[in-house]
């Protein structure tokens, strides 16, 4: 069996902000492993998003473990989940992706000088990764100034630049086109399989699931199947299910 | 590094919305320049209260008869040897005196063919009064020569009232210490126009011997010695009360309290003035901040999301303010400099010459810019700057990531 990079034991998140409690998950235990491109799916409300955000330290569950590429979220400060995210996951969200006041290839030199890397070297590694993903004409053109699809790829540069254990999607694809959502996949494949990086997205989009290695997808709060159970060792969905 | 791109991004970001900021730039500059201006003037007018203060023949320190200040004639004096001098006193150097002049000053009554005023006869050394007024007045015809000079200097305003003029003669009435009248006629020398027009109306000159002569004395009423800097007045005071045992030695602030609690009062009125104008600019730049947050929460919630400590979102926001608060300071204290150079040999205010002097001030103005004063501009501007932004930049680092990704 290959290495654990996520691992959840009974993760619970209970919304109890209105008047009836929502059980976006029921006791979840579910693992990733190294190398997995996991595609979490579902009917809004599931619980997917809910999922990848406590996995990503965005969210804390009210029960339950996770821990990722060995350590655990529980009981981390605000601060060290900072650092956690800085130094093992890269994220590309829905929208609001990137910082409209900065430069592509700045967008994507961000997070390396977050991680104090020098100015040179943060500056070869992000030209060379917009290079290696088919960015390299826009490097120096804001946000504003790409298109949906650009600014996504843009996102994928700046979340693997880094060489991260882990990157999360939350929808990648909602704000694309076929065919944008389409390069964005390929890029995500090429990514996995040639450069090894672990992927966890949380999707609506079949085309997403289709790319992804592993669909797991999820109903009220639990998991209703999981496409490698067997060989990923993840349990059955909760009895809460 | 991080301080580094922090600033970058603050940087960026203001100029995001120009307008917005430029407006708010203004603001702070305008008021910045406003405060320094108006510091100029309000501490010029400080400065010259105690100058005029002491410049109103009170030096910094002065030695009187116990009773003057009650009964001020000829009976509360005393005798100062000729060649006395302060430098020579125990501590006191020649470079912390400017000078000192002694005096014989008496009530007396002045007449001339067709008016009779209540006056103060000084009897005066012209040599030593550069330490006072007296020496700074323009004088229409001649002034007196020596101590020994027999003639008169009346002020304008006294002149008029009693329709005398260069070369007349007056007749000065006063009492002498043995309770008897002396009276003489003088001859006017000149007559003087004083920034402060009340002074014309009070003060008459002769020479001090010839005052003695007309009292048949060769005390003195007063001694005032001016120093080259405030700071000297403790040392001095104290060694003048050992010489001058038995007399009363005081300093301007007590000779002048109203003066003396004005020029206090004006430390509290500079920073008064600056928590009104800058308080009110407060609260359009916490305006501003927080408009700039709410509308970057989104934004905020994905640096926090991929990495950023909740620290380093809340010292983007406080940067910005800096920034923004930095900027608006410099333009500001650039401006109010740039004002205040032109005026800065003062400002003709002849026009509210009786409200002047009611207040002990001249009819024109000289603005004092201290660095001390604009320094004391930029570091309040700068903690309000810090305080303007805690509220937004707190709330902003209290959101997690996911809440305000949602916003």
């Amino acid at each position: 069996m290959s290495e654990e990079v996520v691992q959840c034991r009974g993760v619970t998140r209970v919304y109890a902000d209105d008047a009836v409690p929502v059980h976006a998950l029921r006791g979840v235990d579910f693992a990733v492993h190294k190398g997995d491109w996991v595609s979490l799916a579902g009917p809004s409300g599931s619980g997917k998003s809910t999922l990848l955000h406590i996995i990503g330290g965005l969210d804390r569950p009210n029960d339950g473990s996770v821990s990722v590429d060995g350590q655990s979220l529980g009981g981390l400060s605000e601060a060290q989940l900072s650092d956690l995210r800085l130094r093992k996951i890269g994220f590309v969200f829905q929208a609001y992706n990137l910082i409209p006041v900065l430069t592509a290839v700045e967008n994507v030199e961000f997070i390396m000088q977050l991680q104090g890397i020098g100015a040179s070297e943060r500056r070869e590694r992000a030209l060379e990764i917009l290079d290696r993903l088919g960015l390299d004409d826009i490097g120096d053109r804001r946000p504003g100034e790409l298109s949906g699809g650009q600014q996504q790829r843009v996102a994928v540069a700046r979340a693997v630049v880094t060489d991260p254990v882990l990157l999360l999607a939350d929808e990648p694809s909602a704000n694309l086109d076929t065919a944008t959502t389409k390069e964005l996949l390929e890029l995500l494949r090429n990514i996995n399989e040639n450069h090894g990086v672990t992927i966890v997205t949380a999707t609506h989009d079949p085309m997403v699931m289709g790319y992804a290695k592993r669909p797991v997808n999820l109903r009220d709060g639990a998991i209703e199947s999981d496409g490698a159970s067997t060989d990923a060792g993840t349990t059955a969905p909760s009895p809460d299910a | 590094m991080k301080l580094r791109l922090l600033v970058q991004l603050g940087w960026r970001n203001l100029w995001r919305h120009k307008r917005r900021n430029g407006i708010l730039l203004g603001g702070i500059t305008f008021a910045i320049a406003a405060v320094v201006l108006a510091n100029s003037f309000i501490r010029g007018m400080q400065v010259q209260m105690a100058d005029n203060a002491v410049d109103l023949m009170n030096g910094h320190v002065k030695i009187l008869a116990p009773g003057y200040l009650d009964d001020p004639g000829i009976a509360q004096s005393f005798e100062v040897a000729q060649d006395w001098r302060p430098d020579a006193l125990e501590g006191i150097t020649s470079d912390m005196v400017a000078g000192w002049a002694s005096r014989v000053r008496v009530p007396a009554v002045i007449m001339s063919e067709r008016e009779t005023r209540g006056i103060q006869l000084v009897g005066i050394d012209p040599a030593s009064e550069n330490i006072s007024f007296v020496g700074k007045l323009a004088i229409q015809g001649e002034g007196l020569a020596d101590a020994a000079d027999r003639r008169v200097i009346v002020g304008a305003g006294l002149a008029e009232r009693i329709e005398t003029q260069v070369g007349r003669r007056i007749v000065l009435i006063t009492q002498g210490a043995d309770g008897r009248n002396r009276e003489a006629g003088y001859r006017v020398a000149g007559i003087y126009r004083s920034d402060t027009s009340s002074l014309e109306k009070i003060f008459v000159f002769t020479g001090r011997d010839t005052v003695q002569d007309l009292l048949e004395t060769n005390v003195v009423t007063e001694l005032s010695v001016r120093l080259t800097e405030e700071r000297f007045s403790p040392p001095l005071l104290q060694r003048l009360a050992n010489v001058f045992a038995g007399l009363d030695v005081m300093t301007w602030q007590q000779l002048d309290p109203t003066a003396a609690a004005m020029t206090a009062i004006i430390d509290v009125v500079i920073l008064v003035y600056f928590f009104i104008m800058m308080g009110a600019l407060s609260f359009g730049l916490v305006n501003s901040l927080v408009t700039a947050v709410m509308e970057r929460t989104r934004e905020m919630g994905m640096m926090r999301a991929i990495g950023m400590r909740p620290r380093s979102v809340l010292l983007q926001v406080v940067l910005e303010s800096t920034l923004i608060m930095g900027a608006g300071i410099a333009g500001g204290v650039v401006i109010g400099v740039l004002a205040y150079l032109p005026i800065a040999d003062g400002v003709d205010l002849a026009a509210f010459n009786e409200a002047l002097s009611t207040f002990g001030l001249s009819n024109v103005l000289v603005p004092q810019l201290f660095a001390q004063d604009v320094i004391l501009v930029v570091v309040l501007s700068l903690i309000l700057g810090f305080v303007a932004s805690a509220s937004p930049a707190v709330r902003c680092m209290k959101m997690g990531p996911l809440e305000a990704m949602r916003r």
